[in-house]
């Protein structure tokens, strides 16, 4: 029957979701090969550095993908602009990760400086990137899910 | 965030009603997405007023035989249950 019909997941939930995978499959090893042997080298420290580089090239390469066919598989819903529902939950994850960025700003631009510099920085900055992002998504992905009433 | 949702609607049984007409035509009609639609009817969206003013005014009715406040996250009042049933 047409009228009956589930709760189908919208475009930007499942743009959500691919975003906290990429996330997940990428700076999930780097920061746990970050943790497990921490770079020594003096600054620039090529080899850190080619981690990273290879972490947001996987990234972007996942993301690039994943847009690809969520665009072909659902073109429809792709085409369609955000609606009400859509701002809101978007309004609701970017005000709980800013406050994540804000704290993480204050870790790493005012306090860590004291006793931390390098890539132990370098890498508390990238965190808290990667953090605030996570619960943008996080948040994004939980409210299309269980609901949200603004 | 995914509290008890304070608004009860009927917007499915209307569509029944409006010759089985599916969330995406009732989402285009009112300028959501279809999954939009799909999760006011599941409680797990409140619309704005304006969408739910439209939503009324797709099946001709007025707003408060659409939509119902649940005070104090209980039940729909029993006069709105009532209204339902022509």
């Amino acid at each position: 029957m047409a009228y009956v019909e589930t709760n189908p997941m919208a475009y930007r939930e499942r743009i959500a979701w691919l975003s906290l995978i990429a996330m997940a499959v990428t700076f999930g090893p780097y920061f746990t090969v970050m943790a497990l042997s921490p770079p020594t080298a003096p600054l620039p420290d090529l080899g850190t550095m080619g981690w990273f580089a290879l972490t947001v090239g996987c990234q972007a390469v996942i993301l690039a993908v994943g847009h690809g066919v969520l665009r072909w598989r659902h073109a429809a819903d792709a085409r369609a602009p955000a609606d009400e529902r859509d701002r809101a939950i978007s309004r609701r994850s970017l005000g709980a990760a800013y406050y994540v960025l804000i704290a993480g700003v204050i870790l790493v631009g005012c306090v860590m400086p004291f006793q931390s510099a390098g890539w132990r920085l370098i890498n508390a900055a990238v965190a808290a990137i990667v953090l605030a992002e996570v619960v943008r998504y996080g948040v994004a992905a939980y409210c299309y899910r269980r609901g949200f009433h603004g | 965030m995914a509290r008890h949702p304070a608004i009860a609607n009927r917007v499915r049984t209307l569509r029944l009603l409006a010759g089985e007409m599916t969330q995406a035509e009732l989402g285009e009609r009112i300028g959501v997405t279809r999954q939009t639609i799909a999760a006011i009817e599941a409680g797990k969206y409140s619309p704005t007023l304006e969408a739910a003013f439209r939503i009324a005014e797709v099946f001709g009715k007025r707003l408060d035989e659409v939509f119902c406040w649940l005070a104090d996250g209980g039940e729909a009042s029993a006069a709105w249950r009532e209204s339902g049933r022509d």
